[in-house]
């Protein structure tokens, strides 16, 4: 299945992956002390402890693309964004970003809970690095969109897990991005709420450049990206049209599904016990 | 394309990027960790400031405990030295404030600091943005801190030592700017470390006890090199400790009333420029796996 910008060389690139691995080694990744890492040494515990999370991924997104990143759980999709965003540097590979990227995946990152709503807000205009007078422009809309009423000036320590969602979600949308990194962010808030942040996203997918969207809802991937990206265990088995892709991964799911029945006790699927690498207990 | 042009310029992080497996050279990662630090200066400035707001807020006087806690210190060891050992330096709640004055933002700069980079954890995994101001932010909240602590000092020579009064206490802020380059640098690499090993906090804690105690802090420096003569190690450490000199010139200005070792701060200085390019460099060493680690 080829990629379907192939013969569209004119086109700008917004996104340019060659090659790219994600390497975890697991014997860094567990809370560590220096107690754990002698001992483990010594227990010879270091042949597995190594694991591509992500290896050879290759693709391209063009500017006015929308790419839908499907596949099971640990396929390495979340990993994929995190590339995307700067937030983790490949193993191998290059990765190639052209314009501002803001990624969604920062609902309620940035809170401190000494602070006021709006301080919080300032706080994480900062992190994301945009400039102070963006922020102080766009704040009365962001305090706006939260709809907090006077709550706005309160220690968010006071919130509830509802209000802060909400917080989150206005400044993380609050940046017009080049490109929109999306992972799985609509099911945050009440129903109400959700309505609200589902058109918001639909606006910012209508103004971005360039999209890459995580998600498990097919009828996303059919109705908002004209292309998808089937991963699995870190590769890459399928780019195209989404319906096509999305009818292989079913098609795949529902292999999976078929051979875990058969194999009958409570079968741990490999891809899934690799899953929960990244970030072990 | 105009709105990418707009885009651009409102932002203070390159509107794109290219990120490969291949690190770039360590005098490139030196100068990219200054810049970071330059140009996210108003994320440090926020960051102290939710700092302060944070040590202030659980308690009943919040912010007062700045100007009183350095004050209740300086009175233990005032009862422990001058009652307990019964032989105190003149003039000794000045002479033992010059050192516990310094040492608390010492203390906490590295205490917090150490702490910064883990328990930012969820913001790491979420944003991208330079850890390099975490650390920073920890050594900078604690000057605020000291300048405090100036207060109960100006009290304290005015009420009670007014014959301590010289034009040499101007110098204050020099020997504070000596002990900041001595502090960024520590509190950079082991705010690093600790992302891996997280008994740097724990052990720190006590290292920084021993080592406020085997520096003339709450004694004159002849007492130490008395027990050097005993305990030879002791001597090669009272000449490679910056405390030594920091003590004794922060000692110099406030309570010696006269100048302070430019030798010895010079030395600092150059040493500890040294020690931040390096330690800077092992920062940005281990960034990248930061988001992966914790």
């Amino acid at each position: 299945m080829a990629s379907s910008n192939n013969g569209r060389t004119s086109e700008r690139v917004a996104i340019n992956v060659s090659d790219l691995g994600v390497q975890y080694n697991l014997k860094l990744t567990r809370k560590n002390t220096v107690r754990h890492s002698v001992t483990r040494r010594m227990k010879f515990e270091g042949t597995e402890s190594k694991f591509w999370a992500l290896r050879d991924v290759s693709f391209k997104v063009v500017h006015g693309e929308s790419l839908g990143v499907i596949g099971p759980n640990g396929a390495g999709k979340s990993t994929l964004l995190q590339v995307l965003a700067g937030i983790i540097t490949p193993s191998a590979g290059v990765v190639e970003v052209d314009g501002h990227v803001s990624s969604l995946l920062t609902l309620g990152a940035g809170f401190d809970g000494d602070l006021s709503g709006r301080d919080n807000i300032r706080l994480a205009g900062a992190f994301l690095g945009l400039a102070h007078s963006m922020v102080e422009e766009r704040l009365p809309d962001m305090v706006d969109f939260a709809d907090l009423g006077e709550f706005i000036d309160a220690p968010i320590k006071t919130y509830s897990a509802g209000m802060k969602a909400r917080l989150g979600f206005a400044i993380a949308t609050s940046v017009e991005p080049d490109i929109l990194l999306l992972d799985e962010v609509l099911a945050t808030g009440d129903a109400a709420f959700r309505e609200k942040s589902k058109a918001r996203i639909l606006e910012l997918v209508q103004d971005a450049k360039a999209i890459v969207l995580v998600t498990h809802d097919m009828e996303w991937v059919t109705d908002y990206c004209n292309k998808a990206m089937l991963l699995e265990k870190g590769h890459i088995v399928a780019v195209g049209s989404p319906a096509d892709v999305v009818a292989v991964h079913q098609e795949h799911s529902a292999e999976r599904k078929a051979e875990r029945v058969a194999a009958g006790v409570m079968p741990l699927e490999p891809a899934a016990a690799r899953s929960s690498g990244p970030v072990p207990r | 394309m105009l709105f990418s042009a707009t885009m651009a310029v409102a932002s203070e992080t390159p509107a794109s990027f290219r990120s490969s497996a291949i690190r770039p050279r360590p005098f490139t990662l030196i100068r990219l960790g200054f810049g970071e630090l330059l140009s996210r200066r108003r994320l440090i400035r926020y960051l102290v400031r939710a700092d302060l707001k944070r040590a202030g807020s659980d308690t009943l006087l919040g912010n007062i405990w700045w100007v009183i806690d350095p004050l209740l210190q300086m009175l233990v060891y005032v009862v422990l030295v001058s009652v307990i050992f019964a032989r105190p330096q003149k003039d000794y709640a000045l002479f033992v404030f010059c050192a516990v004055l310094p040492w608390k933002w010492f203390n906490s700069a590295l205490t917090d600091g150490i702490a910064s980079v883990v328990g930012m954890e969820r913001l790491i995994k979420q944003i991208a943005f330079p850890k390099l101001v975490l650390p920073v932010a920890s050594v900078f909240a604690g000057i605020v801190n000291f300048f405090f602590g100036l207060i109960p000092l100006a009290a304290l020579m005015v009420l009670f030592y007014p014959s301590h009064i010289t034009k040499w206490l101007v110098l204050i802020p020099v020997i504070a700017a000596v002990q900041l380059l001595l502090t960024l640098p520590l509190t950079i690499v082991l705010g690093a470390i600790n992302v891996f090993f997280r008994d740097v906090g724990n052990l720190s804690r006590h290292l920084l006890r021993l080592w406020f105690y085997v520096s003339p802090s709450i004694y004159a420096i002849d007492l130490l090199q008395h027990a050097a003569a005993k305990y030879p190690v002791l001597g090669v450490f009272i000449f490679a400790n910056p405390w030594t000199t920091l003590f004794t010139s922060y000692r110099d200005v406030i309570y010696e009333g006269r100048a302070p070792d430019w030798m010895g701060l010079g030395a600092l200085s150059l040493v500890s420029l040294g020690l931040l390019a390096i330690a800077i460099l092992i920062f940005k060493r281990l960034e990248p796996t930061f988001a992966k680690v914790l």
